[in-house]
């Protein structure tokens, strides 16, 4: 079903409203409707013109989106991606996020509902990326660009008005984090020196993809002295083996961004991805002592995700952060400078990729293939 | 917890206080929105072992009466 003529007869599709900015944006904020940030007004025709790239019916399920799990519809999400100010033509993308965040082992119920601060973290990879003009470089998870500013504001008012992840009912977080409003880029794979993620994930290079994580926001990783690759990541290291991250009481896996310069001085110094994991898990650590007596004898030794393995353990026995080397994740992101960043995750949750396809089941080149004839 | 209460046997969940709202938004969720929701002190997380002890006593004597509540 794709007229809107009739899905709009259906009980609480739509309501009449003047055509006033103001007026809307207060009725929008007075129902929990808003990210407390204005919204663009969701008229039936700007929700149509959304919809003009969609290849689906109109009422069919994306996705249920907990902790309501609130059934995601393209219709539902178009009114979203409306209000979050996305072009037409983000809407494949934001439509293949939400089936990712739906997708069981990502652990949405979790994500939305706990008092841990993580969010979604949107990265998009391949030839679409470049298509909707999403930045990759300077700033790519600041202010400035549409593409990555809507997408993941869309993401989030979905969740709020879809998925019931409203602030004290349904989305538990002790303080939040401004990367709730949104946490979306796009991967700079011209200036990685090594295959981009979703390459590395199977997928050819011109195919597109998202890859989403139950993410904290970034830690800056500074490092504007080291020369060779393993300098580098013995500083980065350094700062995965910290305490209080959930990905050291759990199975998750964590993003390590790295700045092009830094990839570069690694890579020069003969570092694959798979090579630069295995430094990170092996020694990005923390020793048992750096936590508390409780903490070892309630969780460490305890909690099933250790099997036991440090029921005896002293103090200078190391925990892994990662629990094996694939759990983590190497992207290449940013511009000019010796940064790059560690990216920890709620813990209990897998990111989940999935790669942007026609209804037919191809491959899409473009998001041109689902605009309407 | 829903499926379970769903078949009729007594469930309940135990919750402390800023989690009511949660609480009663899953159990409409999951269609039971009768959902007995049995309260303890906040928090229940980094207390000492009395301290859960004592939620313990606080949970028990109310799921007790909820299944006297249903002895016939």
């Amino acid at each position: 079903m794709s007229d809107l003529n009739v899905l709009m007869k259906a009980p609480g599709a739509g309501f009449e409203a003047e055509d006033d900015f103001e007026q809307i944006n207060a009725l929008y904020l007075e129902k929990g409707w808003s990210d407390g940030l204005p919204i663009v007004p969701p008229t039936a025709e700007r929700v149509e013109r959304m919809l003009v790239y969609c290849d689906r019916p109109w009422d069919e399920q994306i996705g249920l989106v907990a902790p309501r799990y609130g059934v995601a519809t393209p219709l539902r999400l178009a009114a979203n991606a409306v209000m979050a100010g996305c072009r037409p033509e983000y809407f494949p993308v934001v439509m293949l996020a939400i089936e990712a965040l739906c997708e069981e082992k990502f652990n949405l119920y979790s994500v939305n509902a706990t008092t841990h601060p993580c969010t979604t973290l949107i990265i998009v990879n391949g030839p679409v990326a470049k298509e909707l003009k999403m930045n990759s470089g300077h700033n790519a998870f600041g202010p400035g660009n549409q593409a990555n500013a809507t997408i993941g504001r869309a993401v989030r008012l979905a969740m709020l008005n879809i998925g019931g992840a409203i602030p004290g009912a349904g989305d538990m977080a002790t303080f939040g984090s401004p990367a709730k409003f949104t946490f979306c880029a796009a991967e700079n794979e011209d200036a990685s020196p090594w295959e981009p993620l979703h390459v590395e994930l199977g997928y050819a290079r011109d195919v597109s993809a998202v890859t989403v994580f139950g993410a904290e926001g970034q830690h800056n990783m500074n490092d504007h002295e080291s020369v060779t690759g393993v300098g580098l990541l013995k500083m980065m290291a350094g700062v995965v083996a910290t305490t209080g991250a959930n990905d050291l009481y759990h199975d998750g896996g964590p993003a390590l961004i790295f700045g092009p310069e830094h990839a570069a001085t690694i890579a020069k110094d003969g570092y694959s991805k798979a090579d630069v994991k295995k430094y990170i898990f092996e020694h990005g650590r923390v020793p048992l002592g750096k936590l508390s007596d409780e903490n070892i004898e309630r969780r460490i030794r305890q909690w099933p995700v250790f099997k036991k393995e440090f029921m005896e353990a002293g103090p200078d026995r190391l925990i892994p952060v990662m629990k094996s080397p694939d759990n983590a994740y190497i992207i290449v992101l940013g511009g000019a400078g010796k940064h790059s960043a560690y990216i920890p995750t709620f813990g209990a949750t897998q990111p989940v990729t999935r790669a942007l396809k026609r209804r037919d089941g191809q491959f899409a080149r473009s998001v041109e293939d689902f605009r309407k004839k | 917890m829903a499926e379970l209460r769903r078949r009729g046997l007594v469930t309940a969940v135990i919750y402390s206080g800023p989690f009511l709202k949660l609480g009663k938004a899953q159990a409409r969720t999951f269609g039971v929105p009768d959902l007995p929701l049995l309260e303890i002190t906040h928090p229940l997380g980094g207390i000492s072992l009395d301290g859960v002890k004592a939620r313990a006593e606080q949970a028990a004597p109310q799921f007790a009466e909820l299944v006297r509540g249903h002895i016939k």
